[in-house]
């Protein structure tokens, strides 16, 4: 629409103007309501870690501490195992991330392929694994038996394939344009180029999303480590290590408490502030690393791909 | 292009490759150790056992603190028994761990499972220890004496399967931390009533509410708070009730001396009346109605704010509150405990003697390579030489004997035994071995004429502040068990405590407990929290409804077990 | 003529379609198709349908230790004693109300969180609220619990103390200790947390939506209320269908911890849930074989309600998953 515009549409547009502005103010008012309500909690979660842990017991702490300390944090670093821990969660978090792509867009490219024969049949086979599950012990018994206990490929290969990653990448992909493999094809590409060159670099956000979802619930597990790999030192992940710290400042365990080793009750930092700093540790690191995916959620990359 | 489609599937491949190499190299780590020899004879004391050895140890407690054994009294247990400890404490919950390890058919070589050892029984996974211990520890033998018959698992299977390492032999509590806590500064002021009932509990509480309504910033002063989170419920609002109408801790079920027949304490009259108080301090206004909301933080910090006038609980269930009063210095807030019961004629029944509990501890499982060292190494923890450097330490490290044979902690050490726990207990050792062997209890005397362990009667006195000692005086006490009935008032309970009595597995009690436990929950807080003319409704309804969910096979149930504990432990 | 309804391809043409009989041939055809799927429906063959041999053990009383065929069969006991414990019903209701409200509510506030904030032209102030949005997801449910008690106390509870001061109400109101406010409390509490992490996937899914669209609407003078409804609404339909016919699915196993965490003794009635049930009357007892039982039910239910879920869109909106 270039050149001069009619009255009729200036007055328009100025209307349409004054409701989009209207509309705008209404989202930043809510949007920054919503923000306030959503960061209090973590910043709530940050002063209790940096504040005494006998004045926290008090109570009424919000946002700022009332008597600063690092003692949470340096009774977490004080364990050993932490250095390990660390090393170990990056390492499975970025092996089970890279793997954890490669794996659903794989799967999600064939199930999106409406000349798939297999389409039907896996996407069902997947998707009953989704509310299925066997139980502790015959998983158990699985990884004994495959003589993946004690290893580090415990962390990485029972999870592989994650039905609902699969799926949503799947849904991404049925939104692209079909005409782009077709054309692809008729250039004489077989199948896994199509999905490597052309239908992967497309699904960046749907990767990058799942990428988080995985990362994050690598990063989180503990109790595969608890599970298989307990007596393993040199195996060990961050959160084992520090709910294993948790555990040193809580007194009475459950229905037991008759019997817990009260021995424990000699700590000087109550749970409630070590769960606080805790929670701090773990979080942190993923604070990090979400802005450098955020690049992936842009706008417009399929645009221009069909023109021509 | 044929090696661009190749190029992608072979990175691929040797991501998964790596992967299975690297879980393919690392051997398991339950095995037991190298040097192991094959199967122990029992008897064959020939090759002096000294060589390395590690044991691979599972424990459903945590441990933090735990350090391989590079602790100072650790690297000492190693020289003298030439065994290390690779162990394994519970993170979260034990039992489905537990639960897995029983099931998987391997077994770590020394299990500390507590109530679930009647899984590893079930599964043939653990040994019968009755002529190891003969044959090989005379330490264990010495520390059990005649108390050896509580060691036996049941009367259908005597074998002992379990060495108790979680109750001492002959232990004394010295230190009174239940009853009903009352701030010093409101018997202060009300110059030192008597409190031995309820009711001075009550009158003591609305007296000084009265005259303080509201603390220095206007928010109001509590009378009593109830600690109702989850498991805190047994401690604060229900354990009370039978403490409060003279009948000992049983647990759920109150026993008859007699003829040994298990009720449902609950169902004690006495106990209604006692509800009946509580739910009357609601109707005053004495009773904090978030008590039963609120959650165990709150709770403490409620205390911590030195709003709290009473508390019903245990000082280790508060305790962190109180120590954020110690520490701004608010010593008047802190709490004395007194012996308080419905009425003056029942006694105050928290220090009812059990005699020796046996209970949780050590186990060998059938996959030990070598059960005649683990037996002595048990038994080197139980002797005299090891009681003392568990607890104690290193001789002129820790602690020093001076020119009369008196034994006492180097005072440096023994502030940072107070002051920095953590870091002391993973640097010396002291306190991370107190569960993996049998045990002397506070209060007995070794050989030496000193005490085993270091909690005893002189140094509580100490660790008392200066107004909680005035208080005391005015009571004419010295300790606060000082105020409570005795040991020596009561017969010792011929089954222990019915709390600590295993119930097998497949046994219905454990179901109907649950489903009673959930009514009790549910119904006792409506019941305080009721009007004081609904209360005896609502309690019929409570009554009705453990009915209708089978309160009196449960009864029936635990009956027996307590009978069977009798037979088994009077042999 | 073959049934080609599954999973929408809004734009471009279908391809051509083999002949239905020559199974082989298509095969063969697509034979880098099943290269890229058979080694992972391996995998999970092995560690997830192998393992279900598991499920044999609801009809048996396990004890662990002996081998499987050494345990002793009791037929479908387990199963009569689930289904005849009015607990299992209770437990079942509150289940499924939490979950039905919890649904509703997924699906409601996320997307409209996701809508607002795909609107926001200042781009830092766009990722600001993206970012701080999600971070109550990587609270615990025991800390957001106690913010939660804690804000909804009788005393000193800040939203009791904002109500007294405006006058609405004259005695602060016990929140936490009536049971019809238990669902609504952890209904909420669910919003405030989970939002901002459940809006990623449709914020992602929004940038997919090709800007021309966008574009050509502003020609037409379509305000931004009508580009939100037209454009951004169908063009993440697919994602919203699929998300939801996958959480039907999880309608009765909804875990327990924010449950068991929010609730108190005076809500027993409405708190307790179904996975809570079976941790406790199961593995926690000893009673393998009935935790197995009610897995199998929880299974089962889910898969009828997934394939229920997925004929309905199919048949409504010709998009599923299946």
């Amino acid at each position: 629409m270039r050149g001069g515009t009619p009255l009729a549409t200036q007055t328009w547009r100025k209307s349409v103007s004054l409701a989009d502005r209207l509309l705008d103010l209404f989202i930043t008012v809510i949007l920054a309501a919503v923000a306030i309500v959503t960061i209090y909690p973590f910043l709530n979660v940050l002063a209790l870690s940096l504040n005494d842990s006998t004045d926290s017991v008090r109570g009424g702490i919000t946002i700022i501490p009332r008597e600063f300390t690092l003692e949470n944090y340096k009774l977490i670093f004080s364990f050993g195992g932490l250095v390990t821990g660390f090393k170990i969660s990056v390492l499975r978090t970025v092996v089970g991330t890279l793997l954890g792509l490669i794996s659903s867009s794989m799967l999600a490219y064939a199930l999106a392929r409406p000349d798939f024969q297999g389409r039907r049949f896996v996407s069902v086979y997947l998707a009953i694994t989704m509310y299925v599950s066997a139980g502790l012990i015959p998983v158990y018994l699985l990884i004994k038996d495959l003589h993946l206990m004690g290893t580090f490929a415990v962390y990485i290969l029972p999870g592989l394939v994650s039905a609902f990653n699969v799926f949503v990448i799947r849904s991404f992909i049925d939104g692209l344009p079909y005409a782009l493999q077709e054309s692809a094809k008729i250039d004489g590409a077989n199948d896994f180029t199509i999905y490597w060159r052309i239908v992967l670099p497309m699904t960046t956000p749907a990767l990058a999303t799942i990428a988080l979802f995985i990362a994050v619930g690598q990063w989180n597990s503990w109790f595969d480590t608890y599970l298989y790999n307990a007596t393993s030192p040199h195996l060990t992940t961050l959160q084992y290590e520090l709910t294993k710290v948790l555990q040193s400042t809580t007194a009475g365990n459950g229905g037991d408490y008759r019997t817990t080793n009260m021995t424990q009750v000699l700590s000087t930092v109550s749970p409630e502030s070590v769960k606080m700093a805790i929670t701090m540790v773990v979080t942190v690191p993923i604070l990090l690393v979400y802005p450098f995916l955020q690049r992936y959620f842009v706008k417009g990359m399929t645009l221009g791909a069909v023109k021509g | 292009m044929a090696v661009k489609k190749k190029w992608p599937a072979v990175l691929l491949t040797a991501a998964l490759s790596v992967g299975l190499l690297a879980g393919c190299g690392e051997s398991g780590g339950g095995n037991a150790g190298p040097s192991g020899s094959g199967s122990a004879e029992a008897g064959s004391g020939a090759s002096d056992d000294l060589k390395p050895i590690t044991f691979t140890f599972y424990s459903e407690d945590p441990n933090p603190n735990w350090t391989n054994m590079q602790d100072e009294i650790g690297k000492v247990i190693t020289e003298e028994t030439g065994v290390t400890l690779n162990a394994e404490f519970a993170v979260g919950d034990p039992v489905q761990k537990s639960a897995l390890i029983a099931s998987s058919g391997k077994y770590p070589d020394i299990i500390s499972a507590k109530n679930s050892i009647n899984k590893f029984v079930d599964a043939g996974a653990v040994i019968d220890l009755t002529e190891l211990i003969d044959q090989h520890a005379p330490n264990i033998k010495k520390l059990f004496g005649d108390q050896m018959n509580r060691l036996r698992y049941s009367n259908d299977d005597p074998s002992i399967y379990v060495i108790p390492t979680y109750d001492g032999v002959g232990n004394t509590i010295f230190e009174a931390g239940g009853g009903f806590s009352l701030q010093h500064r409101v018997v202060k002021e009300l110059g030192y009533p008597k409190i031995r009932t309820v009711q001075d509990f009550e009158n003591a509480i609305k007296q000084y509410l009265a005259k303080h309504p509201t603390d220095e910033n206007g928010n109001k002063n509590i009378g009593v708070s109830l600690n109702a989170d989850d498991w805190h419920m047994y401690i604060s609002v229900t354990n009370p009730a039978f403490f409060a109408t003279g009948a000992p801790d049983d647990g759920e079920y109150y026993i008859d001396m007699n003829t040994y027949e298990a009720t449902y304490h609950y169902l004690r009259p006495e106990e209604k009346e006692y509800f009946r108080w509580l739910n009357h301090m609601n109707a005053e206004g004495l009773l904090d109605p978030d008590s039963f909301v609120q959650k165990y933080d709150q709770y403490k910090a409620k205390i911590a704010s030195g709003r709290v006038l009473g508390l019903i609980d245990q000082l280790w269930d508060y305790a962190d509150g109180e120590k954020a009063l110690k520490a701004e210095g608010k010593f008047e807030y802190t709490y004395g405990h007194y012996p308080v019961t419905l009425n003056e004629n029942y006694k105050d029944t928290s220090f009812w003697p059990t005699g020796f509990l046996a209970g949780y501890g050590i186990a060998i499982s059938k996959t030990n390579p070598d059960p005649v060292r683990t037996i002595k190494f048990l038994d080197y923890l139980a002797s005299d030489e090891g009681q003392v450097l568990l607890n104690w330490g290193i001789k002129d490290k820790h602690y020093t004997v001076d020119a009369n044979g008196k034994r006492s902690m180097i005072k440096e050490v023994n502030d940072r035994r107070v002051n920095d726990a953590t870091n002391f207990q993973k640097e010396t050792g002291i306190g991370n071995y107190n569960t993996i062997g049998p045990h002397y209890g506070d209060g007995v005397k070794d050989p030496s004429g000193n005490y085993y362990t270091l909690r005893f009667p002189e140094q509580l006195v100490e660790g008392y502040s200066d107004v909680e000692k005035e208080v005391l005086k005015a009571y004419g006490a010295t300790t606060w068990k000082d105020l409570f009935p005795k040991e020596s008032e009561f017969e010792v309970k011929p089954w222990g405590a019915a709390w600590n009595i295993p119930v097998p597995s497949d046994n219905e009690l454990t179901v109907l407990d649950e489903k009673l436990k959930t009514i009790t929950w549910k119904m006792i807080p409506k019941a305080v929290l009721a009007k004081p003319e609904e209360f005896d409704r609502v309690w019929d309804d409570y009554l009705q409804q453990l009915e209708k969910a089978g309160v009196h096979k449960a009864e029936e149930l635990r009956t027996q077990l307590v009978k069977d504990r009798v037979k088994l432990w009077s042999e | 003529m073959k049934a080609m309804s599954s999973a929408a391809v809004p734009s471009g043409g279908m391809p051509p379609e083999g002949r239905a009989p020559k199974f082989w041939k298509t095969a063969y055809r697509n034979r880098y198709l099943y290269l890229m799927t058979l080694p992972f429906v391996a995998w999970v063959f092995v560690f997830s349908y192998y393992p279900l041999w598991g499920w044999l053990m609801a009809f048996q009383s396990f004890k662990p230790g002996k081998p499987l065929f050494e345990q002793k069969w009791v037929g479908f006991d387990q199963f009569k004693t689930l289904f005849q414990d009015d607990l299992f019903y209770q437990v079942l209701r509150n289940t499924l109300a939490m979950s039905v409200m919890g649904l509703t509510a997924a699906f409601t506030v996320p997307i409209v969180f996701a809508l607002l904030l795909n609107e926001v032209r200042n781009m830092f102030f766009k990722r600001f609220v993206q970012t701080v949005s999600y971070l109550p997801h990587f609270v615990s449910w025991a800390v957001a619990a106690s913010i939660v008690t804690r804000m909804l106390a009788a005393d000193n509870g800040v939203v009791n103390d904002i109500l007294t001061g405006l006058g609405l109400i004259d005695k602060p109101i016990q929140f936490m200790a009536n049971g019809h406010f238990f669902w609504g409390i952890v209904t909420l509490s669910d919003v405030w947390k989970e939002t901002g992490w459940n809006a990623i996937i449709y914020l992602a899914a929004m940038t997919g939506i090709s800007g021309e669209l966008y574009e050509a609407a502003k020609v037409d003078g379509a305000s931004r209320l009508r580009q939100i409804w037209h454009i951004t609404l169908p063009g993440i339909r697919s994602t919203i269908i699929v998300l939801m016919i996958l959480s039907i699915g999880h309608l009765v196993s909804i875990g327990f911890e924010k449950q068991f965490l929010l609730g108190n003794n005076l809500v027993l009635d409405y708190s307790q849930v179904l996975d809570l049930y079976s941790l406790q009357y199961g593995l926690q007892m000893n009673r393998y074989s009935f935790g197995v039982a009610v897995n199998i039910f929880n299974s089962v239910v889910s898969l009828i309600l997934l394939f229920v879920a997925n004929g309905l869109f199919k048949r409504m909106t010709k998009e599923s998953i299946m």
